[in-house]
């Protein structure tokens, strides 16, 4: 008997997400139809992926090792793991604010959890955020294999990190740009103004220096670069406080987004 | 469960603000002008105070004028809208066949799209594999089924579509209007097919105008008239009912 996707008319959390077990397949295939489309009919296809990022991170790190006087070796793999990471996040935040506008043809059809919509985003950008990953995994093991350490276990908790933190935010942007349509216009510059105040590309010491801590210590996103980071290129595990505020991070997100959508997930039909 | 539709004291409005501002320079340019431009643009009161039961085994037509609210009312039993007030109790799995060429992937073959459409529909990979020989056997599209949809006409898409729609069926069968699709041959093999789940069907409500169809297809009519209900019995009856109405001779 096939499975109902019909789930009750109250929104209880536990109903919420059994729902969204139900619809597994339809979500899974969403994003994999997301991969295949991206990739489709390029030559190097997937590889894409990598070679993005990839000559991106070589032009970069020429121009800023030349202006900071760092070293280009050592400074190239810490661009490129801000890079994806902070790719992945602007991708699935700004693409899961239309991912109700997008999926309206499903939505006005069939009644699944809305948050599957934003779910397809996370893990179609998980996928490409992995791919790259494993590219800079192997840049470090030929270039600098003395940062192999019993550390890079914790190198796979990104991933459940990632996910924990741009679902529920993705899922709230949807949940406010279908209403207004304007927000993923705003979203840009926001996150091109968070990108600015982050160590995504400058390096920690640039801020220290600056005596901008602030900006490192009370920002989630140098939490969660670390997270990969301190393993990758310090050969050190992450610390305690870089995981409280990734999570706390989630947590936030996570109930702003059950907050808004307890009002919001029924009326979303009426504004596509 | 026995398979049955509840509803009290439904109502169902749809926001205004969904088609009032719906940008920032709107909202700017109104707050701007300063003066009161805006015409007071209210809710629309698409169902009204609806209450009715429909219990297993009913055949159930829907009539009324172009806005009466028979779709917004099927949406409604379909769980797609959500009621303003009052209480939906829906027991059963619903089948709706509406919007039905909605939802392709136009790079992906008529094949994939099968596999596709089925698990919008909430059905396992396996299971649609399972039925995927029968629909293309009736979608009938000969070698156009492993093409890329975007290279169908228009007739096509529908006929796959409804193939796959009609495929599996429900307790519960919600229609807006019975689906005409393709060209003479296929509409009698529709039609069959139609009826096929209708009678499979434990509870059948169909939206429609063609009074024929509903006479010989539901035993039950509902008439809306703005909103409410306007009559609720024989099917016989309530399309009298809906000629007096709206002021249309009885066919």
């Amino acid at each position: 008997m096939p499975s109902n996707p019909f789930i009750g008319d109250g929104l209880h959390v536990v109903e919420y997400f059994r729902g969204i077990w139900a619809a597994r397949y339809f979500w899974w295939h969403l994003s994999m139809a997301d991969l295949r489309s991206r990739w489709r009919r390029s030559f190097f296809g997937f590889f894409w992926s990598i070679l993005q990022p990839l000559g991106l991170t070589l032009l970069l790190s020429f121009v800023f090792s030349n202006i900071f006087g760092t070293t280009i070796g050592a400074y190239a793999p810490y661009i490129f793991s801000g890079m994806i990471t902070w790719e992945f996040v602007v991708s699935t935040i700004v693409g899961g604010a239309l991912a109700f506008v997008q999926a309206d043809a499903y939505i006005k059809q069939t009644r699944h959890p809305l948050a599957i919509y934003t779910l397809r985003n996370v893990l179609s950008g998980l996928t490409v955020f992995a791919a790259a990953g494993s590219a800079l995994i192997i840049w470090i093991l030929l270039m600098f294999p003395q940062n192999l350490s019993w550390s890079w276990i914790a190198v796979p908790t990104i991933f459940p990190i990632l996910a924990m933190i741009t679902w529920p935010w993705a899922t709230l942007m949807a949940y406010i740009g279908t209403r207004f349509r304007d927000l993923p216009h705003a979203l840009g510059l926001v996150l091109q103004a968070m990108w600015f105040v982050s160590p995504i590309y400058f390096e920690e010491s640039v801020f220290r220096r600056g005596d901008l801590h602030l900006f490192l210590d009370y920002n989630p996103i140098y939490h969660l670069l670390e997270i990969i980071r301190a393993p990758l290129l310090r050969g050190e595990f992450p610390t305690v406080t870089n995981y409280v505020w990734c999570l706390g991070t989630a947590l936030l997100l996570a109930i702003l987004a059950s907050l808004v959508g307890r009002r919001s997930e029924r009326r979303v039909i009426f504004y596509l | 469960m026995k398979n049955a539709i509840h509803l009290r004291n439904v109502n169902l409005h749809y926001a205004s603000t969904a088609f009032k501002e719906r940008s920032l320079k709107t909202l700017l340019a109104s707050l701007a002008s300063g003066k009161v431009a805006r015409q007071e643009v209210s809710d629309i009161h698409a169902l009204k105070d609806i209450t009715l039961e429909i219990t297993e085994g009913e055949r159930v037509g829907l009539l009324g004028h172009n806005g009466a609210g028979k779709s917004t009312f099927l949406k409604m039993v379909a769980g797609l809208y959500p009621v303003s007030s009052g209480v939906r109790q829906v027991n059963g799995v619903v089948r709706a066949l509406f919007d039905l060429s909605l939802g392709f992937e136009p790079d992906a073959t008529g094949r994939e799209n099968i596999l596709y459409r089925g698990l919008l529909l909430g059905l396992t990979p396996k299971f649609m594999r399972e039925i995927e020989d029968e629909v293309v056997a009736f979608a009938d599209l000969g070698e156009f089924i492993d093409y890329p949809i975007k290279t169908y006409s228009a007739g096509m898409q529908v006929r796959l579509a409804f193939a796959i729609s009609t495929a599996v069926g429900g307790d519960i069968l919600l229609l807006d209007e019975v689906v005409g699709a393709g060209d003479a041959n296929f509409m009698i093999k529709a039609k069959e097919r139609i009826l096929e789940l209708v009678n499979r069907a434990e509870i059948l409500i169909l939206a429609s105008h063609d009074f024929s169809t509903l006479k010989s297809m539901c035993t039950r009519g509902i008439v809306f008239h703005h909103g409410s209900i306007a009559f609720d019995g024989n099917i016989a009856e309530a399309v009298d009912v809906y000629c007096r109405i709206n002021g249309v001779a009885a066919a």
